[in-house]
């Protein structure tokens, strides 16, 4: 491990996950300039939804990393960096069918097991506590302690906190490396830029820079927003999971066929009295647009939970590409082949739970600190074949 | 039925001359309005059973010829439809309201000529009930055929000012006084009947007159710098050009600055993807130039229209000077009209004075947004702050919030309103029972759960 800390970074990326490297990195005295190809927040992380959240996470490495994310946004909350922008709330997955019971059944036992302090309603009990809920949901299981945080505000609060001016418009098109498995910088339309350390945090744009485009797959994700309907958002106790989404969400077989269109469905209820409800998952092509079959399917779904639900209005779409793996895990850790070069990225849908945890890991780890959380299933080694650097 | 080929958003007189024009060439064309009955914001046709308000001889006569030759062209008109947007697979979305339904259609052309909104300037108590747009006034009058009952006073600037004052008194109740930040009355001396059409010159000349019968105070080169709430009354501040302010009283005030296109949240122009349909602005949504010219340009963009899809010939050339002409009238205008006092309204704000109406954001809060050393851009403004982003998703504050920050910051690119607005459908809020198709009750049990 290195000893020294280094002098100066380079972070490429504004999203949550380079907002966090930027911050945690600048606490601890690095200078970092951050290289953002177009604004802050503008891809992934400012069309999310935001759930801050381990219910869905697939048991293993991905529930552990996201039960102390969970806990980074409490303690950070509880600082003051993350003050009024993290929301306390359960969330509930309902079960509306047998398969759907079956599967949640399973999904709460990993979740007791992984420490996770959980409840299941039925019957009486369970439309005491979620009035709005259809009839004909058959189980919930509320799972306590979670959150909801808007990323592209938790972006800004930590850019203000950390006092970095953001370069704009300013794509890298390269890493700058030696001989000695070195990098030196990146390269801009504005020339080269150097510093000790290199942290990719691109998101999709990542998978050109490391030469990883069979491996990072841009999925897209469509969300919906609706106007205020305070009563009827006083009546969500937390979000709305569908049993669906454990299905729909990476968490079918390796190796098993990718359908065209998934649907998980979520309703947030937000601080706002407005409701975030979404969300697909599409595997074609790196388009941003919301269509109505998407947009009327979303509905469909979130109305067959929550009648009520009618009468309220949609008031926008909005489509973002998170940025998934093969393999469906994370990359985090150093750049296989360069000594000084790191790269945090494939979040798929839990990069805003996750984007303040990793920030403080790869901070950690560029310093010779002990790490977080345990890296070792994150390790981009694992396409080492498919690397720039290889 | 089969499907339209060419769509037409809007049926003001860009609207209805690009149906006309568009029709002729045997395609078939469907014109779409969101309210009533087709008319526009100029010839606003009142609802059932109401007098009309007399509109002036000039443009009674449009409205005449315009109407007549848009029934004989056969082209249907949908009222009561929101255009909602095209979205990502190139449908085409319609709210249609009296049925709670939506529609989807895949026309090979849309014109969108959804007219111009008022520029209305933010101003310490612009948001208390109470206060209107000066055309809010104007589309109730025409409706209902009444003037709004009470003490009304008229503020901000242009020619609609006095067209309202006049159309009030003769209903029986004009306006406590009118106050105008230009000052016409120094330049009409100026011959400028030369310069603008003779139609318009006589349509200002009689709201004028009728002014001056009913002793309306028209006050030139005054501003209304703030509005009170105090008891009973609204309590408007107005200032004279050399900064001296009094004081009046009223119950109701209506604010208008001027137009501006009304293309929020709508597609952009496009004629080259032919995986969507194409889209071409007309009228006022494209650049505000008044009725006249608002029906040259529709029948330029139904000409064009029917060119594209046809492969005709389409001859626009005379159109365009049409428009250019009405271009050079409302730029005399502009002129004319222009505030007397230096600086604008927007520099001296309170921080407490609302920019954002929806969510209540403040011109403080933009001024903090962008007292940082970072450059934000509009859309981090819209995320950070939440402007424009409430229910009416920009149509207020986008434009203001905009030209203020880009007094605030001269040293970044200002951004445009419709990097603040984006274009994400549905243009409006729609109902989500519309969209899965259940259509909402009848009873006022949205409000309950709003
Ligand atoms: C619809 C949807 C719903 C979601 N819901 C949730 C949720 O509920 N909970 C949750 O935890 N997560 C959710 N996610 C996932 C989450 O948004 C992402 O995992 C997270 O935002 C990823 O952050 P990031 O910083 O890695 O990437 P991004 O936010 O994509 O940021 C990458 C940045 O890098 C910039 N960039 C790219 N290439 C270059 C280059 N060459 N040079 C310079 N800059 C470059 C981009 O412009 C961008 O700003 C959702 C995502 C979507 C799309
Ligand atoms: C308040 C006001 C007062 C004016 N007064 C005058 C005047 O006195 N003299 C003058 O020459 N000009 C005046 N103008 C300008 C004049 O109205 C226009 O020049 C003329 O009406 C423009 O015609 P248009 O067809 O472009 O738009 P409009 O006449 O405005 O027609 C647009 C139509 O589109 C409809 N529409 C908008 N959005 C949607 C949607 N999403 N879905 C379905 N339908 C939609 C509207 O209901 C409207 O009927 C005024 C404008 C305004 C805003």
């Amino acid at each position: 491990m290195r000893s020294s800390i280094p002098q100066t970074a380079i972070v490429i990326g504004s999203g949550i996950v380079g907002a966090a490297i930027a911050y945690f990195l600048t606490r601890r005295g690095i200078r970092v300039q951050l290289l953002e190809a177009s604004a802050p927040a503008a891809e992934a992380t400012g069309a999310a939804d935001g759930a801050v959240s381990v219910a869905s996470k697939r048991p293993g490495p991905m529930m552990v990393a996201a039960i102390a994310g969970v806990a980074l946004y409490r303690e950070l909350e509880h600082e003051g960096l993350f003050a009024g922008l993290f929301k306390s709330r359960s969330t509930f997955i309902v079960a509306t069918s047998d398969e759907e019971c079956a599967v949640l059944e399973a999904h709460a036992d990993a979740l007791e097991q992984a420490g996770v302090r959980i409840e299941r309603l039925t019957g009486g009990a369970l439309f005491e506590v979620l009035p709005a809920l259809s009839p004909s949901t058959r189980l919930a299981v509320q799972v306590h302690g979670e959150g909801h945080a808007i990323g592209y505000q938790i972006v800004h609060r930590l850019l203000t906190a950390a006092g970095i001016v953001v370069d704009r418009h300013t794509p890298v098109n390269a890493l700058l490396r030696d001989a000695n498995g070195r990098a030196l910088g990146v390269e801009t339309h504005k020339g080269q830029i150097k510093a000790d350390v290199v942290v990719i945090a691109a998101g999709t744009g990542s998978a050109t820079l490391l030469g990883l485009a069979d491996i990072l797959i841009p999925r897209k994700g469509q969300l919906l927003v609706t106007e205020r309907a305070p009563r009827l958002n006083a009546a969500f106790a937390g979000s709305i999971m569908s049993g669906r989404y454990l299905m729909s969400k990476g968490n079918r077989k390796p190796g098993a066929p990718t359908p065209a269109r998934g649907l998980g469905l979520v309703i947030d209820p937000l601080v706002t009295g407005q409701f975030l409800i979404g969300g697909t998952r599409e595997d074609h092509g790196d388009r941003r647009t919301n269509d109505i079959g998407a947009v009327s399917q979303i509905l469909a779904d979130a109305v067959a939970l929550v009648p009520q639900l009618v009468h309220v209005r949609l008031l926008r779409s909005f489509a973002g590409n998170r940025t998934a793996v093969l393999d469906g895990l994370p990359l985090i850790g150093r750049v296989p082949g360069l000594d000084n070069a790191f790269v945090a990225t494939g979040f798929e849908g839990d990069g805003i739970c996750l984007g303040p945890i990793v920030g403080r890991t790869v901070a950690e780890l560029v310093c010779g600190e002990a790490p977080s959380i345990d890296l070792v299933p994150f390790d981009p080694a694992r396409f080492k074949s498919g690397m720039v650097a290889a | 039925m089969s499907e339209p080929d060419i769509i037409i958003v809007g049926a003001g007189p860009g609207g209805l001359a690009a149906a006309i024009a568009a029709s002729r060439t045997g395609l078939k064309v469907e014109v779409i309005e969101q309210r009533h009955a087709p008319g526009g914001a100029i010839y606003r046709q009142p609802v059932d059973g109401v007098e009309p308000v007399p509109q002036a001889a000039a443009a009674k006569r449009r409205w005449q010829s315009l109407s007549t030759r848009f029934a004989e062209s056969g082209v249907p008109v949908r009222t009561h439809s929101v255009f909602l947007g095209i979205d990502g697979d190139g449908t085409f979305l319609i709210d249609d309201r009296d049925r709670g339904k939506l529609d989807r259609l895949q026309p090979r052309g849309v014109i969108i000529a959804t007219g111009a909104v008022e520029k209305v300037y933010p101003r310490p108590g612009w948001h208390l009930a109470g206060v209107s747009t000066v055309g809010g006034l104007q589309v109730m009058m025409k409706e209902t055929g009444r003037a709004p009952q009470g003490r009304i006073l008229l503020a901000g600037g242009g020619p609609l000012l006095i067209a309202v004052a006049a159309q009030m008194a003769r209903l029986g109740n004009p306006p406590v006084a009118i106050v105008e930040a230009g000052d016409p009355a120094k330049e009409l001396a100026a011959g400028l009947q030369i310069l603008i059409s003779p139609g318009l010159f006589a349509e200002a000349f009689s709201y004028l007159r009728t002014v001056y019968r009913h002793g309306v105070p028209w006050l030139r080169g005054h501003r209304l710098v703030s509005i009170k709430r105090e008891g009973q009354d609204l309590a408007a501040v107005i200032e004279d050009r050399k900064g001296s302010r009094r004081r009046i009283l009223a119950d109701r005030i209506g604010l208008h600055d001027g137009i501006r296109p009304n293309d929020f949240g709508m597609p952009p122009e496009t004629t080259v993807n032919r995986a969507a349909p194409f889209v071409i602005h007309a009228g006022d949504c494209r650049e505000a130039l008044g009725a006249v010219a608002a029906e040259a340009d529709g029948e330029r963009a139904g000409r064009m229209m029917a060119g594209l899809l046809a492969h005709g010939r389409h001859e626009i050339n005379e159109l365009e000077e049409l428009v250019a002409r009405n271009r050079r009238s409302q730029a005399v205008l502009a002129r004319i009209f222009a505030p007397v006092q230096s600086g604008s309204l927007l520099d001296g704000l309170t921080d407490e004075t609302i920019l954002c109406r929806c969510e209540g954001r403040t011109v403080g809060d933009l001024r903090q947004l962008c007292s940082r050393p970072d450059p934000l851009t509009g859309r981090e403004i819209k995320h950070n702050g939440r402007f424009a982003m409430g229910a009416c998703q920009g149509r207020f504050c986008a434009a203001n919030t905009a030209a203020l920050m880009a007094r605030l910051r001269p040293d970044i690119p200002a951004p445009a309103p419709g990097d603040l607005i984006g274009r994400r459908w549905p243009a409006r809020p729609v109902s989500i029972g519309t969209l899965v198709g259940v259509p909402p009750h009848a009873e006022g049990q949205d409000e309950v759960l709003r």
